[in-house]
């Protein structure tokens, strides 16, 4: 009995070792260029005013995560995207209600999972991306982790290297990662990574 | 099988240790200094000096640091993506406590490379010297050379068994198990940093046995200060995958808790501020894994 149990374990790791997800579009930004553009376009202009993050929680993109950040007090609230609570919440810390509405349905049709600001400092200077994370179509064997395409839009050109990595600065040849991740080039300011974690 | 039984028998061993009752240091108290204290002392010190034992740390980002944290105590931020956050939780702790304590002891560790804070020693290996203000993408914490120093120090000189097999720094460990710290770890840093007596319930992999966990933590926010040990991962979600590790991942300070029908609100501190959050009952009773009561 012992025996076979070992044979089922061996051959389940053996499994979770060899398989990894599969991702089926390998050229997911180019696909929905338009739609990620006006996702990331949208959340930077309503960001600023009252800092925000969405991320959807759920497989099928029904559940929100709403982070309302101030300096003083974040406020993390999950609300079904239908639920009237999720109106009510945003007028009542005067967001940006139909902006931050049409941004959810964009993000619903394009799998967006999750997207937020960045901060990051160059020469001490403050500077900031937007992060935001697709769901895509994948293979997944048992015990394989999830993977999501992670998107970095930069304000300002970056510096690459011969592979394609995200690097530090003009004058250096390090790799820069973010959230640990190293990141590869699509255009001069925007970059990719693959994850198995969304935010 | 006797390899098989010294295996059980040391994760058994690691269960009973981890599942600390309580933990009882010297007793202080009392606030030991206040914040205008601390800023006369460093007014009267000079900002400018250079340093060559800290090569990567600039004066002017670190004297700035000092005084923030002087300034808005909640400020410390342990970085994205780091395991920093039980030094975190902790620097809370000591602002509370003891800022003069706490700007003494970083100017000192400054000036000499190594410093003695409530009778405790600290002094740095160079790897960890050489890091304290290269530490980048991290959010805020990249400009923060004193939080940078304060954070790599604490997570160099206390050590769990989850720093077992990474007990030396090397580059990009402040995000590993280097920097991981368990309950009793956590305990026996606040227990010697703060002077103050320490009582902990659960462990690292089993919950506390308190039956309502809403009634235990409101009955004791009052009168003292409450750090739990959480699994942020279900609360904070970064896959959509049911099936998840049920482990604590996370220190945070308790500020408030109400609870209006089954909903229940937390405020807590974390990173560089305070969080509110809605959960149920059972999401609460799900997420905590430890919870550490300090006497005020």
């Amino acid at each position: 009995m012992i025996g076979h149990l070992s044979v089922i374990l061996i051959s389940c790791l053996f499994l979770a070792a060899s398989c990894s997800t599969k991702i089926i579009s390998t050229n997911i930004y180019q696909e929905h260029k338009t739609d990620l553009d006006n996702i990331e376009r949208r959340y930077e202009k309503l960001n600023p005013t009252n800092h925000f993050s969405l991320a959807f929680t759920d497989k099928n993109f029904n559940i929100v995560s709403l982070e309302m950040i101030t300096d003083t007090l974040t406020r993390i609230y999950e609300f079904n995207v239908t639920e009237k609570r999720l109106a009510d919440t945003l007028i009542k810390y005067n967001y940006d209600t139909a902006g931050i509405y049409y941004l959810i349905r964009k993000m619903q049709q394009t799998k967006v999972t999750w997207i937020n600001s960045f901060d990051y400092y160059i020469n001490d200077l403050p500077q900031q991306l937007i992060l935001l994370s697709i769901k895509p179509v994948t293979i997944r064997y048992i015990f394989s982790p999830p993977k999501y395409v992670a998107l970095a839009y930069f304000r300002t050109t970056q510096f690459f290297d011969e592979k394609g990595r995200l690097l530090d600065s003009r004058r250096t040849k390090q790799v820069r990662k973010i959230k640990g991740q190293v990141f590869y080039k699509i255009t001069d300011r925007v970059c990719y990574t693959i994850t198995d974690k969304y935010r | 099988m006797h390899i098989q039984f010294k295996v059980i028998s040391f994760v058994f061993y690691l269960l009973i240790l981890a599942n600390q009752k309580g933990f009882a240091g010297d007793l202080f108290g009392e606030i030991i200094s206040t914040k205008e204290e601390a800023t006369a002392f460093l007014d009267q010190i000079d900002q400018n000096k250079e340093n060559t034992l800290w090569p990567n740390v600039k004066s002017r980002l670190f004297y700035d640091n000092l005084k923030l944290n002087l300034e808005n105590p909640k400020s410390f931020y342990p970085g994205r993506s780091t395991n920093f956050c039980s030094y975190g939780a902790l620097s809370y702790l000591v602002m509370e406590k003891d800022p003069l304590g706490y700007v003494k002891f970083m100017n000192e560790l400054y000036d000499k490379g190594e410093a003695t804070f409530n009778n405790n020693h600290f002094k740095p290996t160079k790897a960890v010297m050489n890091a304290a203000g290269t530490l980048k993408f991290k959010g805020v914490l990249d400009i923060r050379h004193a939080e940078q120093m304060w954070f790599l120090v604490l997570a160099d000189h206390y050590k769990g068994y989850l720093n077992f097999f990474d007990k030396k720094f090397d580059e990009g460990d402040e995000n590993t198990f280097w920097a991981a710290t368990n309950l009793s770890k956590f305990d026996r840093m606040v227990s010697q940093m703060c002077g103050n007596h320490v009582k902990a319930v659960g462990s690292d992999l089993i919950k506390p046995w308190v039956k309502d966990v809403y009634s235990y933590l409101a009955k004791r926010i009052d009168s003292n200060i409450v750090s739990l040990y959480v699994n942020n991962r279900i609360i904070h979600k970064k896959n959509h995958d049911k099936i998840k590790f049920s482990i604590p991942t996370h220190f945070i300070i308790l500020r408030q808790i109400r609870q209006e029908g089954n909903m229940i609100t937390l405020r807590y501190w974390d990173y560089g501020g305070e969080t509110e959050m809605q959960i149920s009952s059972r999401t609460l009773k799900k997420i905590i894994f430890g919870i550490i009561t300090i006497d005020k």
